[in-house]
């Protein structure tokens, strides 16, 4: 555990899918249920064997028939309690077995799907179908075992009292099964009103989860109160749902109680007649109390298995619309080996090249990055640019389509095919997401940078802080989300995570929108150097950035307008020219030039005043 | 810096008069368990009467009294279970309901200062799981517990009843019984809370890859993540290994010690009846007590350790309460909207002043641009000229009254921060927006969504302002969120404003379409900017640079470029020119 490779499950319906994990674990569920079966039936023999004592008669005292008959029921009661144990183990493990396959199958499907996961359901829910409905599913793998082993002790029961009182045999042999069938009738109207009461906890959490992620915010400009008020509402929402739950449980209990009990009571009188007549001796109308005291645990199994049965199929049919989300083919189907081989395919061709050999040509906008340059794009629209670069890298299933426009060394990025672009050409973008775990982790994405290389790739992204900030420097953890880096930082390490790639084309979205001028000067610089010979693709409007890369090209409206280099086109005189600089130069940018259009700003903190509005100096 | 968490005897009070409030409903539960118990012992102790008139050969009638006894036992049993089961759920629902409500009321009343430095992991963690877990407690634990304390004892209770000498065979399984809980339970607490933390480690790693879906099919990290899920799966193995293991060693113990006692009923009762001290019928009854008594003892055992974690959990969410406030309000208003900073100090950790004495007096709406390198303490100055944190030392005044002595509602109304984050909350737009003026009508609401520019997209929305937003809504683009939260400053009115980076992080695409809209809230009032760009030092009035913890260089952008300092140096790099 976990499984080498989850394997491959049918997604036709819940039964298949529940089939298919049986299958895999056939015989740690037989096994199980054998051993449950010996639990069960030594459980059952013992009112049998102590029956058989007393009608010994104990008035002889401890004669040799009492002391063997004592020995008897300490055997037989020893093999319960080992049967039971060992049936105790058999189906845990049958339980985490399939639970943790669901889980690991959910788990690394999702890492497949690239974001079509989070355009079809919502983060929580497929968080859900890990957290809980893969255990549900295991509860099922958990349940059947016993569920096998308390049919066997009920039928050897009924047998041992057929043997005894062909009525008595006859009546709990009809008996049990009806009191069953009587219970769940109760049990699915509890099943709905405990799941309507789960729903109903559940938007409470969220609520909860809300009010404290958004209370910055809340103790800043206020609002609290409501929000209290909203969360002590649905609250009282929840404690009225587990109301309706207490009095179906509680009707069930009530029966539980209830049913066996008559059961029993019919027992006794008839049994006791019997004795009376001398049909069956009072050792055997203990024994018989015994029996009907004893199949209330066969019957708590029997309602346990519908209940579990009934959520488990709920949470396959949840897990089954994750499974079903298609998977991008960025990674190359796996031969047959065990999942941590693929770390190969995914690795970079680009791992060990020093040179980068082909162009990307982009046919849409006519835009050319020069095999072994660093070239930076530059645009009034920031999405627009942004966009390009996203498409240059067929990240994001929104470009699936446009990729047989692009070209690396003539051949069209649908040729190469989503793993091969993947290999050769990685996108960082502006806001990526940042991971738990060591900062090690963090960087050397797949596993093969030495330290020597994180380290210098931390000293291009001028990331040396981050690792300060750490404790234990590379072993340091992350926490969620870089939640305790600043944003700057997170950007600085996003960068020298996406440098370590070492890929032969790297494109970089607006990597330094969130640090100050200083260090956007220092990570201009080194990221030339750490690039020499390899194609470097940077959107930014900042003259720091666009200062050290070889070609600059200017896109107006999805397309190139005009390329050169930063020095050359500032000092260009066309048209062009005073394009360029109305977008990279903000103090160039004086209000006349551009009148009636927005100020042009690629990446701004707080506006420029605007002239007429300005307060008055003091 | 963490939140605080009760210790055991704090707890224990605190449970107490929780428990305490709820007396006459728990007195119920406790008295309808106890004659359900004991109309539930009447079986055994029937068929021993019964046994015995049998072999004193008794008449048929006595045969049909005693079935009839049971017949009614039985039904009063059901009755009972019934009313007692409901009872007590109802209860533990109630006493729940109190102490979550309890709790986020609590939690919305933190000091600013602890919102702000502990952040929201803790009070996330206390918030979902604390809560679900000692839920589990409360509700199924509480009931659970009470209901084997009594059966045990009045089983017990009836043996002696039936049969004080016979009884006293059922103390042979109470060493072993004993013996084993004791290891279990003193084990038991930290595997089940170190199985607890393997699965929300899982659930993190899984919600990670989901949120970062995009990253991971960026870079290329599926197999990295894979390795995660399978080592977190691992971990998750290894701690239901643990917790297997310690059942293991409880389940025989347990089970055997209720199969010795009733051996030695036998043995003991076959001496006993030998001598004439009891009748064969005692030894029966006290025999199927023995066999009746593992299920409560079991039970009871079963759900100690559940109510361990339970309480850990509790410790947790009573914690919160033990935050001492951060300031006390004073009486006086401020008549003058002057911001000023006086010999102002600052330290997270006590001796480490993270600033140092500064003065700094705003001018009643200029625009100030605080500069500097990562780290200088520009955003622990921002935090404190928006009343935050209470200084170390020194003062931040609003018209000569200390910014920490004005009531929450009122500092609101003079200053407000601007951070970087922004979170759409659960609700309409309407709710998120009437944070800022409970008493806001939907015209001023749509004026201030017009004066952020986000009349357009609002009118798209086929319910307007009662559009249903936030996790499960509709999603808003950060764009979108960043507009609402101007609304809301919209509608705060607040004269001053300080802004912390407030959309360096928001993709460079979003940015541009809020300039209009932030303009519109900073006009007329002072502006505090912190800041990295120089663009916005070179537009606003003054600009304070701010190094090591200390203002360094203050003045206009033309001065402080003529002084041909440090700043000027930066700017001079900016411009390449």
């Amino acid at each position: 555990m976990p499984y080498r490779d989850p394997g491959t499950p049918p997604l036709t319906s819940p039964t298949a899918y529940l089939w298919w994990v049986a299958r895999g674990q056939l015989r740690l569920v037989l096994s199980a249920a054998a051993w449950g079966t010996a639990g069960f039936v030594s459980t059952a023999l013992l009112p049998y064997l102590l029956g058989r004592v007393l009608d010994h008669g104990l008035s002889d005292g401890l004669t040799g028939e009492v002391v063997r008959g004592a020995l008897l029921l300490l055997a037989v009661g020893a093999v319960g309690v080992l049967s039971n144990v060992v049936e105790h183990r058999r189906s845990v493990e049958s339980w985490i077995r399939a639970a943790f396959r669901s889980a690991q199958l959910l788990g690394h499907h999702v890492t497949r799907t690239g974001d079509a996961v989070t355009v079809e359901l919502p983060t929580g829910e497929v968080v859900a179908t890990v957290a809980s409905d893969s255990l549900r599913v295991g509860e099922v793998f958990w349940i059947v075992p016993r569920l096998i082993g308390a049919v066997a002790a009920y039928i050897v029961v009924a047998v041992l009292l057929l043997r005894s009182s062909v009525p008595l045999g006859v009546a709990v042999l009809i008996g049990l099964p009806t009191v069953a069938a009587t219970l769940g009738l109760v049990v699915r109207p509890l099943s709905r009103r405990e799941s309507g009461q789960r729903a109903a906890a559940g938007r409470l959490t969220t609520l909860g989860a809300d009010t404290v992620s958004g209370l910055r915010i809340l103790r800043g400009i206020g609002g609290e109160e409501a929000f209290a008020a909203r969360y002590r509402e649905q609250s009282q929402r929840v404690r009225q749902a587990g109301v309706e739950v207490a009095r179906t449980q509680s009707l069930l209990d009530g029966l539980k109680s209830l049913l066996p009990g008559l059961l029993l009571a019919g027992v006794v009188w008839f049994g006791a007649h019997l004795a009376v007549d001398g049909t069956i001796t009072t050792g055997q109308l203990v024994t018989f109390y015994g029996y009907a005291a004893f199949l209330t645990g066969p019957l708590d199994v029997a309602t346990d298995t519908l209940r579990i049965l009934t959520r488990g199929i709920v949470g396959v049919r949840r897990m089954l619309s994750v499974l079903a989300v298609p998977t991008t083919g960025a990674e190359l189907p796996r031969p047959d080996g065990p999942d941590r081989d693929d770390t190969r395919d995914a690795n970079p061709a680009g791992l060990g090249l020093r040179e980068s050999t082909a162009d990307l040509v982009d046919d849409l906008s006519g835009l050319r990055v020069r095999a072994g340059r660093m070239c930076a794009v530059v645009s009034a629209e920031p999405d627009e640019t942004a966009a390009l670069a996203v498409r240059l890298g067929v990240l994001g299933s929104e470009h699936r389509v446009e990729s047989s426009r692009v070209r690396l060394g003539g051949t069209s990025l649908a040729e190469l095919g989503l793993a091969e672009v993947r290999r050769r050409i990685v996108v960082g973008e502006s806001a990526p997401h940042l991971f738990t775990g060591s900062l090690r982790a963090e960087l050397d994405v797949h596993g093969t940078a030495d330290e020597v290389a994180m380290l210098a790739a931390l000293a291009t992204a001028d990331a040396g802080d981050v690792l300060d900030s750490v404790p234990n420097g590379l072993d340091g953890e992350v926490e969620e989300k870089g939640r305790s880096l600043s944003g700057g930082q997170r950007q600085r390490l996003a960068l020298a995570r996406a440098l370590l790639t070492e890929a032969e084309v790297l494109v970089l979205v607006e990597p330094t929108s969130a640090v100050d001028a200083h260090t956007e000067a220092r990570i201009a610089v080194r990221l030339r150097e750490a690039r020499a010979g390899r194609t470097t693709l940077v959107v930014t409007a900042s003259p720091l950035v666009l200062e050290q890369a070889d070609d600059v090209v200017l896109i107006a409206d999805g397309r190139v307008i005009t390329h050169g280099t930063h020095r050359g086109l500032l000092a260009d005189d066309s048209e062009n020219g005073r394009r360029y600089r109305a977008v990279v130069s903000r103090a160039d940018a004086e209000p006349t030039t551009d009148a009636g259009t927005e100020p042009e700003s690629p990446t701004f903190d707080q506006p420029r005043k605007e002239p007429a509005d300005a307060p008055a100096r003091r | 810096m963490r939140l605080p968490v009760v210790d055991n005897a704090l707890l224990r009070k605190r449970t107490a008069e929780l428990l305490l409030a709820h007396r006459r409903a728990l007195a119920a539960v406790l008295l309808l368990h106890s004659l359900a118990a004991v109309a539930g012992l009447a079986g055994p102790w029937l068929l021993g009467r019964i046994v015995d008139a049998v072999v004193q050969g008794t008449a048929a009638q006595f045969v049909d009294r005693a079935a009839l006894w049971l017949l009614g036992a039985v039904l009063a049993q059901a009755v009972l279970v019934r009313f007692a089961q409901q009872t007590a759920r109802v209860l533990g629902e109630s006493v729940f309901a109190d102490l979550r409500e309890d709790f986020i009321t609590t939690v919305t009343r933190l000091p600013l200062s602890t919102v702000e430095r502990a952040g929201t992991g803790d009070l996330l963690g206390r918030t979902t799981n604390d809560i679900d877990r000692a839920q589990h407690s409360v509700r199924f634990g509480v009931p659970r517990i009470l209901v084997a304390s009594v059966t045990t004892v009045l089983t017990l209770g009836a043996a002696v009843v039936v049969d004080a000498r016979v009884a006293a065979a059922l103390l042979v399984g109470v060493p072993l019984l004993v013996v084993t809980a004791r290891w279990y339970l003193r084990r038991a607490t930290p595997a089940y809370l170190r199985e607890s933390a393997a699965y929300a480690t899982l659930n993190g790693t899984i919600s990670e890859s989901v949120e970062g879906a995009r990253t991971i099919d960026a870079l290329g990290l599926g197999p990295r993540r894979r390795a995660r899920i399978d080592s977190d799966l691992r971990e998750a193995f290894a701690a239901e290994s643990r917790t297997l293991g310690l059942r293991t060693v409880l389940f025989p113990g347990m089970d055997l010690s209720f199969v010795l006692p009733v051996v030695a009923t036998v043995l003991w009762g076959a001496v006993l009846v030998a001598d004439g001290q009891a009748s064969l019928g005692d030894v029966a009854a006290v025999a199927v007590y023995a066999l009746a008594l593992s299920q409560p003892v079991g039970e009871l055992i079963f759900w100690l350790d559940e109510i361990q974690v339970g309480a850990t959990s509790l410790a947790r969410i009573m914690g919160v309460s033990l935050v001492e406030p951060d300031r006390t309000t004073g009486s006086a208003r401020p008549e003058t909207e002057e911001i000023a900073a006086r010999k102002l100090r600052y330290a997270y950790r006590q001796g480490h002043d993270v600033l140092h004495s500064i003065d700094l007096d705003l001018v009643p709406g200029e625009r100030l641009a605080v500069v500097g390198p990562s780290g200088a303490g520009k955003s622990t100055l921002g935090r404190m000229l928006a009343g935050i944190h209470p200084p170390t030392g020194g003062t931040v005044t609003v018209g000569e009254v200390p910014l920490v002595d004005l009531p929450l509602d009122h500092l609101r109304g003079q200053v407000a921060l601007v951070t970087q984050e922004h979170h759409v909350f659960v609700g309409t737009i309407a709710q998120n927006l009437r944070l800022a003026d409970q008493e806001a009508d939907d015209a001023a609401l749509a004026a201030a969504m017009s004066a952020v520019d986000a009349d357009a997209w609002l009118a798209t929305l086929p319910d307007g302002l009662s559009t249903a937003v936030g996790s499960g809504g509709l999603a808003l683009s950060p764009a979108q969120a960043q507009q609402v939260a101007l609304a809301r400053l919209v509608l705060l009115d607040p004269h001053t404003l300080v802004l912390d980076e407030a959309t360096s992080l928001l993709d460079p695409r979003a940015a541009r379409h809020l300039e209009r809209s932030l303009s519109a809230v900073l006009r007329g009032r002072t502006v505090v900017a912190i800041a990295h760009r120089l663009h916005t030092a070179h537009d606003a009035d003054r600009v304070a640079v701010v190094d090591a913890g200390r203002i360094t260089e203050l003045g206009s952008h033309a001065e402080l470029v003529a002084a041909d300092g440090e700043y000027a140096a930066l700017w001079r790099l900016w411009q390449q020119e």
